[in-house]
């Protein structure tokens, strides 16, 4: 196979989308073009990258905070359990 | 027995079922199985966790408003990101106009940590036409067929503007991608 052919399969070697035998094909192109060999690298490390991102924490708060939003606006929805005090509102005591 | 996708599905067509014949317990049902990724969704395409926990009760909200609309045939969940996705998209040309800044909270090794802020910060750089695809396919990890479905586009479309977002957002980064993160 040709380089210009290897290049063209890039995005796909950086998605892990290649079956093995070519994935092993590219890595033996990229050691003799130093040029294929960074695009190959760069773009697999992004794309690791961003597939083992943390998800962003959907904390109890927040899912609390929700339940909150849609109580509010008038949706009949009930928190599976009572909210921990912290987040509950309390009414000032007068008198 | 069946799988947690098996499930997932069931739970979906009951409570869909259950919105559709008024059953006042239906939304928390929906809540209870999409909250979640409709969260991580928002959050990811917002920034902050304070539109994102506005867009996820307003997405909700919607399902509601519009049950009439609503078939459990598989489609919902294709037609609630829409939603999440439209809302956001109004969100984001509001934060436009009055430039909010977004969340900085971030946890872990330093040297990382500050790899993931580069990272996002780029990922917020780039054009919504290529950072969607990146938060479904590759943050989200959702099918490219899903995907597509959301953006109403077709496969092929979807991974060209997937590969040239891949692409654009490792030229942003430049030497930082060099090294295995």
């Amino acid at each position: 196979m040709n380089n210009d052919l290897y290049k063209k399969l890039v995005d796909l070697y950086a998605g892990r989308e290649l079956t093995s035998e070519l994935d092993a094909d590219m890595e033996a192109a990229a050691a003799e073009d130093s040029v294929l060999a960074w695009d190959m690298v760069t773009l697999r490390n992004t794309v690791d990258f961003l597939q083992g991102d943390p998800a962003p924490e959907y904390t109890e708060e927040s899912y609390q905070r929700i339940l909150m939003k849609l109580y509010a606006r008038g949706a009949a929805i009930q928190p599976k359990a009572p909210a921990p005090a912290h987040l509950q509102y309390h009414l000032p005591i007068q008198g | 027995m069946p799988n947690d996708a098996q499930q997932d599905s069931l739970a979906e067509k009951r409570w869909l079922n259950a919105l559709a014949e008024g059953d006042p317990s239906a939304l928390g049902g929906i809540y209870e199985l999409y909250g979640e990724r409709i969260f991580r969704y928002t959050f990811r395409m917002l920034g902050n966790r304070t539109d994102a926990e506005d867009a996820t009760a307003e997405t909700f909200l919607r399902v509601v408003r519009r049950s009439a609309e609503l078939r459990a045939d598989g489609a919902f969940r294709t037609w609630l990101f829409r939603i999440a996705r439209n809302l956001c998209i109004d969100k984001l040309r509001q934060h436009k106009l009055m430039e909010l800044p977004p969340d900085a909270q971030y946890s872990g090794a330093e040297e990382r940590t500050t790899l993931r802020v580069t990272v996002h910060q780029a990922l917020n750089d780039l054009p919504l036409e290529y950072r969607e695809p990146l938060i479904y396919c590759d943050l989200e990890e959702m099918s490219a067929k899903e995907a597509a479905d959301i953006l109403k586009i077709s496969v092929p479309a979807l991974k060209s503007r997937l590969y040239r977002g891949r692409r654009a957002l490792r030229d942003k980064l430049g030497s930082a991608m060099e090294r295995t993160p």
